[in-house]
């Protein structure tokens, strides 16, 4: 391990000092003037967060990205072998058989789909409803961000009470009032994802709460008040100076809502275990991985997931800039 | 000030420089230190032993208390016994990792306890040291359960498990049924459970019993609910742990599941019960471990204030009987130290039955050897789930790849309510033999 | 334009009478009290478990008394938070989390408000290669790679015990996300105020400190929060790395871990578990009442692009 560390080190410095000449070189084009003295400065106040990044975040995701070449099965640490590209035949082979792999993919994407229009949707209207003076607005403010800090453990042991299946669920037995009959939605494959999104919206949603109202903060108070003398209305100010105000708050609040979304692990696990109609590509990596033992395999899944999450996020930004 | 701020923005570059050293250079020389079987400076040889619970709980204590015993007896031939604690956290197992990491480091210690199903997967990786020729035949033929794989003997229980049917006296009563000729010795057939439940079911507010089918998170369901697939004659892999297909889906395992699925079908049990439905009164029966025993002597004192409230019956049988076992064994590592001599003291030591009583009178479990004198009442839950283990005790299957075996088993369950059992047993056999394929081809 | 002035203009038309206004003021409210309601069943849950003994509190779920105290014990409503402060060593464990809380937030705010600064305002060669590698680092799944992290870790600590304390605090000093925000928010401080420092004769690190550390209230507030809300609530990485406590002497684990332990004790009560939750979540919650109003701030002239 220490070798292998000491070689990506050196790998690293490579990479860098090659990008370093590159700018240097492309720095008349690019009309880049580079000081020697801020440059060395620059150098000198970001090694800290280097080294600690490169020991701490990058050589592990590095080490677990090139796991996905070997048979790393984790109780033998001692005999890891390259295998090449067998982890991506593996992967591409389980997929046809449309089992656990196909379903994970598909529940995912149900996930992704569901819920990053779901939370963005309900962090803007919930910081539209506290965005405004008074005593009130601030103390609800408190209570919807209060999911956010309270222990995963909880809210999941919580939530399983309130959809348990027949009358002893409280769900159940509130919409037994009205009429309608049980349901076990837990277990249930049409119910259960959308009770899992509804679930992670409600817990993450306070946190992009805060993200619009600091976006809001920002919308100069005037435009609005120059759109009402215009005789505008609500929803006319809305759409012209609140939605224009929040575009770029709403971009990152979208990329980071997604990434987080593809990266959905503990709802699933907490609510209903490993069963088809709610494990997710990130609970397969897991279970690949830890129960199942198999690193190199969840490795090569870690790996195309990131080159998907990558790429998404990519033409995301993409968009975004040519919009602007 | 622009001294000050350089100075301790030059303190500030060393210290994290002195970490970026350590983290080359700090990998091999620090190996030596606390070194398992290394002999300390008194000339003791040190002897480590890794435990899978917390120190300050009770059974971490009960440990520690041995280990002391041991190092009083053991003075004057110099060995002493060291005990690692590391508690096992849910999710990843950490536990697992630092015995991995261990491993990798050569620091592993020279005992480790480890979960029965894990054998198989342990002893083919290597981790685990052979000792069927340590171990007298004499001495193994009084545990209950010895962890084996491919014939070798690798491991020995530190206690056992077993499992029954909690129920609630007073609904009995009410319900004017009879059990007391049911026993460990004369177990109940499932066609008299199945009658059981259906004169129980309309004096009880959600079901008239619990059977965990809901607990398919964890290793709950597959620990409670795999003796019945046994005591239908059913099976789940052949006897190397390779061969899934013809076991698993054979018809004598689908009878075994659709017993399970027709308890669900005509109401009689239901992914519905909540966990403490039993302790307020509103289920019959309760399938739970035996450490459901002080929670029920405890716990719940308003709805059962004596025994007289409550008892427990054992697991139905049909072609056959079979019951759960199983718990955390000890077994000796194939670490860098190649004499074992003092390292086998400490494991016999630590499975004597003298050992073996002090633990379990700690936890309240089986002790795990037959030779540990107990004093239950015939009759008594304690003395149903000794007698079934003794009896009818049957341990889950011995494979590598048991925890596919897990997933597929729970997923099975939870199906079970709107699915077909053949459907389910054949999806599940397809992927535990794919499973098991792949690690036959790891060398 | 000032808001007083507007409304002496004599074209605007107040369209609401006051008490249509009071009316608004109370379905607003209304509103607002049924939605808090929702978002803190989890707490309400909470509080009202920890005030009850094992069977009231078996008999209340799955109906609305799960979220209600129990009445009918008044008088026996804190007996959980006794047993639970007198019998588990909790503070201890509240403490340690305390202090790694304190040494990750000063660690995090320096290293990655110093990378934010640079590679906000600094002009390097190099530099369109460390940007690439935030955005990289931020978009990986890092699920995998705890386990060569431990491997890592502890080759660079060793095996000695008390070094493992290192063990939870470096890898917490460092947060790609930090810098990310970090630089967002410097890229937003005009340029005139450094200037005007380095004109007085200051150098980088100064400026840094002297001039850009006071204006940036409100992102180290922000980040000192969700430090302190990471480093209050990790426990896989804990109880992996720190060594369990021996008797007598003062354990290094953290809260978390310690509240799995509680949870797994034998006899332990589902009210006394949910006391332990109780007391270990108000020091999140009073931190993050006090830095709210610069968690939004902080947010908001970070400007966020990605």
């Amino acid at each position: 391990m220490l070798k292998t560390s000491i070689i990506i080190l050196v790998l690293f410095l490579f990479a860098f000092g090659g990008f370093v000449l590159y700018d240097l070189a492309t720095a008349k084009k690019r009309k880049e003037v580079y000081r020697v003295k801020s440059s060395a400065t620059a150098y000198l106040m970001l090694l800290p967060a280097v080294i600690l990044a490169f020991l701490f975040i990058l050589l592990p995701i590095l080490y677990s990205l090139g796991y996905a070449f070997t048979d790393y099965y984790l109780l033998r640490p001692n005999d890891i072998n390259f295998i090449y590209l067998d982890n991506f035949k593996d992967f591409f082979e389980e997929l046809a058989t449309k089992g656990t792999l196909y379903n994970a993919i598909k529940n995912t994407l149900t996930f992704v789909i569901g819920v990053v229009p779901l939370q963005i949707g309900l962090a803007l209207l919930l910081a539209l409803f506290v965005n405004r003076p008074g005593i009130g607005s601030k103390i609800f403010k408190v209570c919807f961000f209060a999911p956010v800090v309270i222990s995963l453990s909880v809210t999941a042991f919580l939530w399983e009470q309130i959809l348990a299946p027949d009358a002893g669920g409280l769900l159940n037995s509130l919409l037994g009032v009205f009429g309608v009959p049980p349901r076990d939605w837990l277990r249930d494959p049409k119910t259960a994802m959308p009770c899992i999104i509804v679930l992670s919206a409600w817990q993450g949603c306070g946190y992009q709460m805060l993200i619009f109202l600091s976006g809001l903060s920002n919308i100069r108070k005037d435009l609005y008040e120059a759109a009402s003398l215009d005789g505008a209305n609500w929803w006319r100010k809305f759409w012209l100076v609140t939605w224009v105000g929040l575009r770029s708050t709403f971009v990152y609040i979208l990329i980071t809502v997604f990434i987080g979304a593809c990266r959905i692990l503990t709802q699933p696990m907490l609510m209903t275990g490993y069963m088809d109609h709610t494990v997710t590509l990130s609970y397969y990596m897991y279970n690949k991985g830890y129960t199942e033992r198999w690193v190199g395999y969840s490795s090569a899944v870690a790996l195309l997931m990131t080159i998907f999450i990558g790429g998404i996020t990519l033409i995301q930004r993409r968009m975004f800039r040519e919009e602007k | 000030m622009k001294k000050l701020l350089k100075s301790i923005f030059s303190m500030m570059f060393a210290v994290v420089l002195a970490l970026g050293m350590t983290a080359c250079g700090g990998g091999t020389g620090d190996g030596g230190e606390g070194d398992s079987g290394a002999v300390d400076s008194e000339g003791n040889t040190i002897v480590k032993i890794m435990f899978h619970v917390d120190k300050s709980s009770t059974e971490g204590q009960a440990y520690q208390k041995r280990i002391n015993a041991f190092n009083n007896a053991y003075k004057d031939k110099n060995i002493k016994a060291q005990g690692v604690f590391k508690a096992r956290s849910a999710g990843a197992s950490g536990y697992e990792t630092e015995l991995l990491n261990n491993q990798l480091e050569g620091t592993l210690a020279d005992i480790i306890t480890f979960d029965a199903p894990n054998t198989a997967a342990y002893a083919k990786s290597g981790l685990l040291y052979d000792i069927s020729s340590l171990i007298s035949a004499e001495e193994q033929a009084k545990f209950y359960s010895l962890n084996k794989y491919e014939g070798k003997l690798y491991g020995l229980p530190i206690q056992e498990s077993s499992a029954g049917f909690y129920y609630n006296k007073k609904i009995f009563r009410q319900a004017g049924i009879d059990v007391s000729a049911f026993s460990a010795e004369n177990p109940w057939t499932f066609a008299q459970f199945k009658e059981v439940c259906s004169r129980l079911k309309a004096h009880c507010e959600i079901a008239a019993v619990d059977m965990r089918i809901d607990a398919t998170k964890d290793e709950t369901a597959p620990y409670l609910l795999y003796p019945f697939i046994y005591a239908a004659g059913g099976d789940f892999t052949s006897g190397d742990g390779y061969t899934a297909t013809g076991y698993y889906d054979s018809a004598a395992t689908a009878k075994g599941f659709q017993f399970i699925k027709d308890l669900i079908s005509s109401g009689y049990t239901s992914y519905a019960i909540g966990p403490t439905d039993f302790f307020t009164g509103k289920v019959g029966m309760y399938l739970s471990s035996g450490w459901t025993i002080p929670d029920l002597d405890n716990k719940y004192r308003d709805n059962f204030a004596s025994r007289d409230d409550w008892g427990l019956l054992p697991y139905p049988k049909d072609v056959v009987a079979a019951s759960a076992t199983g718990s955390w064994s000890y077994a000796i590592t194939n670490n860098h130290h190649t004499d074992k001599t003092a390292i086998l003291e400490l494991l016999k030591w630590m499975t004597s039955a003298e050992s073996s009583k002090a633990i379990t009178d700690a936890t309240g479990m089986i002790p795990a050897r037959n030779d540990v004198e107990k004093s239950y009442q015939p009759g008594s839950p304690e003395y149903t789930l000794l007698k079934q283990l003794e009896l009818s005790g049957r341990e889950r299957p011995v494979t590598v790849a048991y925890p596919t075996f897990s997933t597929t088993f729970n997923q099975v369950i939870a199906g079970l309510g709107n699915g077909d059992v053949s459907t389910l047993l054949t999806s599940a056999t397809n992927t535990l033999q794919t499973e098991m394929n792949r690690l036959k081809n790891l060398k | 334009m000032d808001k007083r002035l507007i409304k002496n203009l004599p074209n605007f038309k107040p369209n609401k009478t006051p008490v249509k206004k009071t009316v608004k003021e109370i379905i607003y409210h209304i509103v607002g009290i049924c939605l808090s309601l929702v978002f803190l069943l989890p707490i309400l849950y909470m509080l009202a478990t920890s005030t009850k003994s094992e069977v009231s509190y078996a008999e209340s779920i799955g109906t609305v008394n799960m979220f209600l105290p129990d009445f009918a014990n008044s008088g026996t409503a804190f007996e959980n938070y006794k047993s639970v402060l007198l019998n588990y060593d909790i503070w201890k464990y509240a403490l340690n989390s305390l202090i790694y809380a304190a040494i990750v937030i000063v660690l995090n705010v320096l290293i990655n408000g110093l990378a934010g600064y640079v590679m906000a305002k600094l002009r390097f060669p190099g530099k369109r290669f460390l940007s690439f590698l935030i955005i990289f680092l931020i978009v990986v799944p890092v699920e995998t790679s705890i386990i060569p992290l431990y491997s890592i870790v502890k080759i660079m600590l060793g095996l000695k015990q008390q070094m493992s304390v290192l063990g939870v605090i470096l890898p917490a000093a460092i947060s790609i996300f930090n810098v990310f925000l970090f630089t967002q928010f410097f890229q937003n401080i005009p340029k005139e105020y450094e200037e005007a420092a380095h004109i007085d004769g200051a150098n980088t690190l100064g400026v840094f400190v002297k001039v850009i550390m006071p204006l940036s209230k409100p992102i180290i507030a922000t980040v000192a929060v969700f430090c302190f809300i990471g480093v209050w609530n990790d426990y896989l990485w804990p109880s992996m790395i720190l060594p369990s406590a021996d008797d007598g002497s003062w354990p290094l684990l953290p809260i978390q871990t310690a509240l799995i332990s509680i949870k797994s004790i034998e006899g332990i009560t589902t009210g006394e578990i949910m006391a332990s939750l109780v007391i270990t979540s108000i020091p999140i919650f009073v931190i993050y009442v006090a830095a709210q109003k610069y968690i939004v701030q902080g947010f908001g002239t970070a400007g966020l692009k990605m």
